[in-house]
């Protein structure tokens, strides 16, 4: 990341929106939810990097049936693909075919939904027997596109949040609670 | 670059970019929707939403003017929402826009891309990249000259070249579909020459 100021986790820092001890214990609720809804079934977990590593971690080893895992990756929009082909593209794709299987998407955050509709659409297509959604955060106040999620932790205000795999230019991720960052580490870049 | 319409504001350009990237359907200022009419039942208000996407049947509407200048804006859409119940539209200001810039990492050009820094001047195209800037508006010796070198042109090939003010008749009316490079001034009046050529309200 190109920025004249060196970062400062603990300083950059203007609000902790949801602590470490919060996501525990939602992580832990969503778990005991999806164990009694997929009950009798095998789930496959597809999580998409890098957010939501952290919450994919820590959600798998909360669910206590049969689950698999698996990670895809999608290029960003004002990434290098932007510049090459000018569309979405899968960078990672799934390792397993997920045709005829449970499948669960594992977000850390929805907020325009434009990713996860790309991804729907393209999960559908390899016949799944089912297709649903887990997010730890949903902003509805960005929505573009309307996204139907089955499994929700938390609603958050229209805040630009980083911190438990949320970044701010590859940074953060690594923070163990969500927070919001001073506006001048932005302004700084 | 493929050709589209000449969008009237930079960040339209860029949504529409953001779009095409997650191939996302969406249409242009498709219709435009009386929201006002005098005692004679002729339209005298109307609003035409910036982008129609057909696959979420949402109308939405991008103004990146500073947040205590879109009251009128915000009016017009009650006044919409009032009349059109059904209608599925949504707002999206400079600070959403300013956001999803920040998501993309692209926060450098929102400058460039809100506000009247963004706007599209009449007759000249919008960045054809994000975060391009904006042609130079030409100076007055440069109009002069383009001018001149068009009559000689002209001359040269023995057209006539008009002289005096254009007939107003010879001026196409604008239609539903026309896409041209404008300010939201002009389309403005643009809005104002489409709503009297709208049916009356019905009784």
């Amino acid at each position: 990341m190109d920025r004249a100021r060196h970062p400062d986790l603990v300083n950059d820092v203007d609000e902790v929106l949801i602590t470490e001890e919060q996501i525990r214990a939602k992580v832990a609720e969503l778990g005991a939810m999806l164990s009694r809804d997929y009950e009798g079934r095998t789930v496959v977990l597809v999580s998409v990097l890098k957010g939501s590593l952290p919450f994919m971690a820590d959600l798998m080893r909360a669910i206590s049936i049969p689950a698999q895992i698996d990670l895809m990756e999608v290029s960003s929009y004002g990434g290098t693909a932007t510049e090459t082909s000018g569309l979405v593209r899968i960078l990672k794709d799934l390792s397993s075919s997920i045709d005829g299987r449970d499948v669960l998407i594992v977000e850390d955050i929805i907020d325009t939904g434009l990713t996860l509709n790309y991804l729907l659409r393209y999960l559908r297509g390899k016949n799944p027997r089912s297709l649903r959604i887990c997010a730890l955060l949903d902003k509805p106040a960005r929505r573009l596109v309307e996204i139907s999620i089955d499994y929700r932790g938390f609603t958050i205000p229209d805040k630009f949040v980083v911190g438990y795999g949320l970044d701010y230019g590859e940074l953060y991720r690594n923070l163990p609670f969500i927070a919001v960052l001073k506006p001048e580490v932005y302004s700084a870049s | 670059m493929p050709s589209g319409p000449n969008f009237a504001h930079g960040s339209e350009a860029e949504l529409a970019r953001i779009f095409d990237f997650y191939q996302v359907r969406w249409v242009y200022e498709p219709r435009t929707f009386p929201i006002l009419w005098n005692l004679d039942g002729v339209v005298v208000e109307s609003f035409s939403p910036d982008f129609y996407l057909p696959d979420f049947e949402l109308y939405l509407e991008l103004t990146t003017l500073k947040q205590t200048l879109v009251r009128k804006k915000n009016r017009k859409l009650r006044r919409l929402r009032e009349l059109y119940p059904d209608l599925r539209i949504k707002l999206f200001y400079a600070k959403d826009f300013k956001a999803l810039l920040l998501k993309y990492g692209r926060i450098d050009v929102a400058a460039s891309l809100t506000g009247l820094e963004g706007q599209a001047r009449p007759g000249e195209p919008l960045p054809a990249r994000p975060g391009e800037p904006l042609p130079a508006r030409p100076s007055a010796q440069a109009l002069a000259l383009r001018a001149e070198r068009l009559a000689a042109t002209a001359r040269a090939a023995a057209v006539p070249v008009p002289t005096g003010e254009i007939p107003a008749t010879t001026i196409p009316a604008p239609t539903a579909t026309s896409r041209v490079a404008r300010g939201r001034g002009s389309r403005r009046r643009r809005n104002r020459r489409l709503a009297a050529s709208l049916p009356a309200r019905p009784a």
